[in-house]
This record gives structure tokens, C-alpha cells and sequence, in this order.
């Protein structure tokens, strides 16, 4: 059973240990993020590391475990659609070629395993089982099927930590997908996690973006490629010194509800745009490979 | 003396359960936070400056998976064990209505003391909800804690 009472020097002693221990712990806590890296690597790869591949052997046998008959109606499905779209197909893998766009797009990214690390104040933090030997570095853009989830910060040989758009840190350079406004995206906190949105600021005061236009990447920067889905402008937040306008975006990847996600490898050249995963061409911008992409529409009108 | 080593093994459970249930499992917030309760019942057996250095230890292991305020669990944990082993000049008993007052006031503290030392800037959810969630999420430890206190209990025989 415990000694519940000391004499007053074993007290003193003890609370002169819990000094020196609570000393460490300020160090720890306000030493600069280079520093704090490598420790929190060194926990992650020793102890935690069970604990972290046991997420990844589980996760892969989740994947192995969907229902056959599900898969295999899916199958029949696609096989339909496929059979009926074999002309468009055609077509499209042969302007693809043409384009070029079919190496920009493939070996840009890997997908991966999304998993929440559920710990009190790591609500925007996601652990990925993919790492460096998948050719993923930190800064690599997260996506899901929407748009852009997050980016990495930290990897490892076979996983890598990374944050969500709702992580206070988050920005990102982005532009309407029309290329006629550019800006950067923040976080915008709401009440509860739920309610958590997006905001495009300092975008230009002359421009005026109705309710509804897509954002995405600009590309500007070299963190994420160009032409990634953020979010869809729900309206104007504030007029920011009158010179500059903020807007209010519905983002289109909800963090909660990603579990697969693509995350971008580090210098593929396909990896600088990735809009063709979304569109069937690039959005039409002054971007730098604009030109060849508007010759060639220019041609395939000339040859109707 | 001899309660020690088992004692010790169900600590180590319990943290192993929590990174288990939590990272291994992916259950996130559905689980209880078994890391917490593991201190603070740690707290009650151990000098006040061992039980100090037990929550530097916990809270690192929690913050080395936490990209945004390294080192401010590991603040709070240090505290957190200090006022646990101290709350023993206080609080005698070791009973099970006190036990789960003690452990739902410790893990309450907790949540809110680490949203402070964060400054929001780990959430940025305002204090209010903070304090919600965080009871409940209190209430839950505690009752997991007991629990888990009294299976041990049973085991060991004590």
C-alpha cells in the first residue's frame, strides 16, 4: 500500500526533484521546432513504433477484408460503363498522349493509409503508411478524392506525419480555376470542428468572385502542385483594409472522413500540376505549360 | 514494497493499452484517456518527485505524435503528477467514490490546463467547449480507470 505521509525534508527533497523535472519539461516545451524534431522522431521510431505498424498491418487487412460481392458488382458496373465509353476513352488517351499530360499526371503521387493519431491537441494531425522509401518527403501535398487534405511534415522510412487544412499553421497559395484571382487559403476555426471552413485571403479588392467558383492551387511556391480542388467560395468574409478582399470556402475534403488519400512524391516532374487528376485538361490559366495545352485545343477545333 | 512490481506491470498495461486503443486501433477519442489515469494513479503510490518525472515521461510519449505544441503535455503531465502525489496529504483513502472523483477532477484538470499552455493554438476551440468535452471525456476516464483499478485489485489481491 502507499506511504501516505513524509518528513518535511523528504518533502522538500521530493518537490525540489519535481522542479528540476518540470525545468526539463519548459526546456522541452520551448525549444525551437529543429530541436524538438529529432526527439519526437527518436519516441515515435522506439516506443511508439509497435504501436504505429500495428496501425498499418491493420489498416492493410481492412483494405484486404471489402466484400467480395461488393467489389465484384463494382466490377460489373465499371465494366458497362467502360463498354460504353470505350470511343471516349479511346479518344481521350490519344489527346492525352498528345498532350503529354498522361507522364504529368501518373507518377506524381502514392496512395496511402490515413489514420488520426487521437491525442488531445493532435486533432489536425494524421499518421500515413507510406514514407521516404515511397518517395515521399516532407512538404508533399495529402489529397482525397475532393481535393487537397493536408501536407507532410514529417517522414519516416515507411510512415510520415502530417496535417489537415484545419491545423493552425495550414496555408496555402491558391487561385479561382479560372486564374482570375490569387490568394492564400487559412483555416477559418468555427464554434465546434464541424463548423470548420476555409478562408481565401488577400485576394485582389477589383476582383469579385460570385458564390460557387472553385478554388484551387495556384502552384506558386513550389509546396503543392497547381490545380488541386480546395474548396467552393460560399461568400465575401471582410474587406481587409480596402485594399484587399477575404472570401469564405466550403472546403471539399472534410479531414474526419478520409481514410485512402494520394500524398505527392517528392521531385516527380509530374508532381507540378495536377489538375489533370481532376479535370480532363489543366484549368485555363496563364500557368507556364498553358501554352502548349491552348495550342493543342486550338488544333483539335481547327481539325473539326 | 511487495504491491510494487505488479503495480508497476498494470501502469505499463494501461499505457500500453491507451497507444494501443488510440494509434493502433485508430479509435482516436472513442477511447478513454488510459494515459492520464495511469498517472494519476501512479500519483497516489509513488513520492511526489518520481511521480513528477512518470508524467514528464507519459506526456512525451503523447507529445512525440503531436506536430503542434511539442513538450506542452509533457508540462502539464509534470504537474499533473506532482499534485496527484500530493493531493495525498489531503485526500486519504483510496476508496472507489473517491477514486473516481480523483481521477475525473485529475483528468479535468488536465485538458483544460493543456488547452491554456497550448493557447488554442493546438485547436483553437473556444474555452467553453473545451470545458464541455472535457468532462465528459473525464467522466469517461474515470470510469474506465475504476474499472481497470479494480480488475487489478481482484488480480493482485490487494
Amino acid at each position: 500500500m502507499p506511504s501516505y505521509f513524509e518528513s518535511r525534508r523528504g518533502r522538500r527533497r521530493e518537490t525540489v526533484i519535481a522542479a528540476l523535472f518540470l525545468v526539463v519539461a519548459l526546456v522541452l516545451f520551448l525549444m525551437p521546432e529543429q530541436y524538438q524534431q529529432p526527439i519526437r522522431r527518436a519516441i515515435r521510431t522506439t516506443v511508439l513504433s509497435p504501436f504505429i505498424g500495428f496501425q498499418s498491418a491493420l489498416a492493410q487487412q481492412d483494405t484486404r477484408m471489402v466484400d467480395v460481392g461488393a467489389l465484384r458488382a463494382e466490377r460489373d458496373s465499371l465494366s458497362a460503363v467502360l463498354a460504353a465509353q470505350a470511343p471516349i476513352v479511346e479518344e481521350n488517351r490519344r489527346l492525352r498522349g498528345l498532350l503529354g499530360l498522361r507522364q504529368r499526371a501518373e507518377p506524381g503521387f502514392v496512395p496511402a493509409q490515413l489514420v488520426r493519431v487521437g491525442v488531445t491537441g493532435g486533432e489536425s494531425t494524421f499518421l500515413l503508411n507510406v514514407g521516404r522509401r515511397d518517395g515521399v518527403a516532407p512538404g508533399s501535398p495529402v489529397v482525397g478524392a475532393g481535393g487537397l487534405l493536408g501536407v507532410v511534415r514529417e517522414v519516416e522510412e515507411g510512415t510520415a506525419l502530417g496535417v489537415d487544412w484545419t491545423h493552425v499553421d495550414f496555408r496555402a497559395s491558391a487561385m479561382t480555376a479560372d486564374g482570375s484571382a490569387y490568394g492564400i487559403i487559412e483555416p477559418r476555426p468555427g464554434r465546434f470542428r464541424e463548423e470548420d471552413l476555409l478562408t481565401l485571403t488577400g485576394a485582389p479588392f477589383h476582383s469579385d468572385i460570385p458564390p460557387g467558383s472553385r478554388i484551387v492551387t495556384s502552384g506558386r511556391g513550389g509546396v503543392y502542385p497547381r490545380g488541386i480542388p480546395i474548396g467552393v467560395v460560399l461568400g465575401i468574409d471582410e474587406a481587409d483594409t480596402g485594399w484587399r478582399k477575404n472570401y469564405v470556402l466550403r472546403p471539399l475534403v472534410r479531414p474526419e472522413s478520409v481514410s485512402h488519400v494520394l500524398v505527392g512524391r517528392a521531385g516527380e516532374e509530374g508532381a507540378s500540376d495536377a489538375s489533370t487528376l481532376w479535370y480532363g485538361s489543366a484549368p485555363p490559366d496563364t500557368g507556364p505549360d498553358a501554352g502548349p495545352v491552348r495550342e493543342a485545343a486550338e488544333q483539335q477545333g481547327g481539325d473539326r | 514494497m511487495e504491491g510494487r512490481w505488479p503495480f508497476a506491470l498494470f501502469v505499463l498495461l494501461l499505457i500500453a493499452l491507451h497507444f494501443l486503443l488510440r494509434i493502433g486501433l485508430g479509435l482516436e477519442g472513442t477511447a478513454p484517456d488510459l494515459l492520464t489515469v495511469a498517472l494519476l494513479l501512479t500519483a497516489r503510490r509513488v513520492p511526489a518527485g518520481w511521480a513528477a518525472g512518470v508524467g514528464l515521461l507519459m506526456g512525451l510519449l503523447r507529445d512525440s505524435v503531436n506536430l503542434t505544441s511539442f513538450g506542452a503535455d509533457a508540462v502539464v503531465m509534470t504537474v499533473l503528477g506532482f499534485l496527484g502525489a500530493r493531493s495525498r496529504d489531503y485526500f486519504v483513502g483510496e476508496s472507489v467514490l473517491f477514486l473516481l472523483v480523483y481521477l475525473l477532477l485529475g483528468k479535468w484538470l488536465h485538458d483544460i490546463a493543456f488547452h491554456l499552455i497550448s493557447g488554442g493554438m493546438a485547436t483553437g476551440e473556444p474555452f467553453s467547449s473545451v470545458a464541455l468535452g472535457s468532462a465528459i471525456a473525464a467522466v469517461y476516464a474515470a470510469v474506465a480507470g475504476v474499472v481497470a483499478l479494480s480488475i487489478y485489485r481482484a488480480l493482485a489481491r490487494e
